[in-house]
């Protein structure tokens, strides 16, 4: 499966390689101790932040509850 | 607002579901989506959170296309919790790209069967809102059915994907099998090469403790 930025492709491949195997032997297993793919993560993490930058899409938004508050976005004109 | 629920049985255990679930893209089924991302990701008190980042390709209808935009790539955010403890596997979803006038609200949960534990239920339910725009109700119908098409082709993909695992797992164990037959060999060649030695040094010993005999019978002889 492809990152949303291309150069991050095989940062995404190493890391998700690394947490299905981590999910599967330790986490199901009751070892909930994550630290295994930090590394990974991380480097592939700020590829991933700065794509997604670069892209504009802002992930952020969502973690607010957008419908029935006071963030949502009122329809224009007649509704 | 359209509400759409369904529930599906696997056929496989909890664990099995769950680890092909964060496997289950790419596959055959649901073509349109085309990346997932892996936004933020920790472990709370034995809980595993997850938010990634969905994008798909959406095919809209011409008409529909001048009141929501063109959009091809669509993007989604998921967020997931997995809790061991009471074997659950929770993922919401919820669409970014046009979400001014339409909001779809997935929420996946795969529990153990209630009947059978090495079965797993999908509870799947799905929230449509249109806001905002002519025609809501027939939009908000038009979205329903295109998740409910969506909804089994992702339960075949799951299929697809826990197969692809199971044969995974069977070639891990043939080469497991391969290392044990392989092993044994060795050890049954070491045992049969050291008993093999062990024979020599015992007909050997043997062999000089007859001699040693024959030695001292032949020099008690002499003495005599």
């Amino acid at each position: 499966m492809n990152s949303i930025g291309e150069a991050c492709n095989d940062l995404k491949k190493e890391y998700d390689d690394c947490f299905n195997s981590w999910f599967s032997d330790h986490f199901l297993r009751g070892r909930t101790n994550d630290s295994l793919c930090a590394p990974l993560f991380k480097v592939y993490q700020d590829c991933v932040k700065k794509a997604m930058k670069q892209q504009n899409i802002d992930f952020e938004e969502v973690k607010k509850d957008l419908l029935e508050t006071p963030h949502e976005k009122k329809p224009q004109g007649k509704s | 607002m359209k509400i759409w629920t369904f529930e599906h049985t696997f056929n496989h255990p909890w664990e099995t579901v769950a680890t092909a679930a964060w496997r289950k893209y790419p596959n055959p089924h649901n073509p349109a989506v085309i990346g997932t991302d892996v936004v933020e990701r920790k472990v709370v008190n034995g809980v595993l959170h997850t938010q990634r980042l969905v994008s798909s390709i959406w095919y809209f209808p011409k008409w529909a296309q001048a009141i929501i935009g063109s959009a091809k790539v669509c993007y989604a955010a998921e967020h997931s919790e997995v809790n061991l403890s009471t074997r659950q596997m929770i993922l919401k979803t919820i669409n970014l790209t046009f979400c001014r006038h339409i909001a779809v609200n997935e929420t996946l949960k795969y529990v153990p069967h209630p009947a059978d534990p090495n079965k797993t239920l999908l509870k799947q339910e799905a929230v449509v809102t249109v806001q905002g725009v002519p025609l809501t109700n027939y939009m908000e119908d038009i979205l329903t059915n295109k998740i409910s098409t969506n909804a089994s082709k992702g339960r075949q993909a799951m299929e697809w994907v826990i197969n692809k695992i199971n044969e995974e797992v069977q070639d891990i164990t043939r080469s497991t099998d391969e290392i044990f037959t392989q092993t044994k060999k060795s050890l049954d060649d070491l045992t049969s090469s050291a008993k093999k030695s062990m024979d020599d040094i015992s007909q050997k010993a043997k062999k000089s403790f007859d001699d040693i005999q024959q030695f001292k019978m032949n020099n008690n002889f002499s003495e005599c």
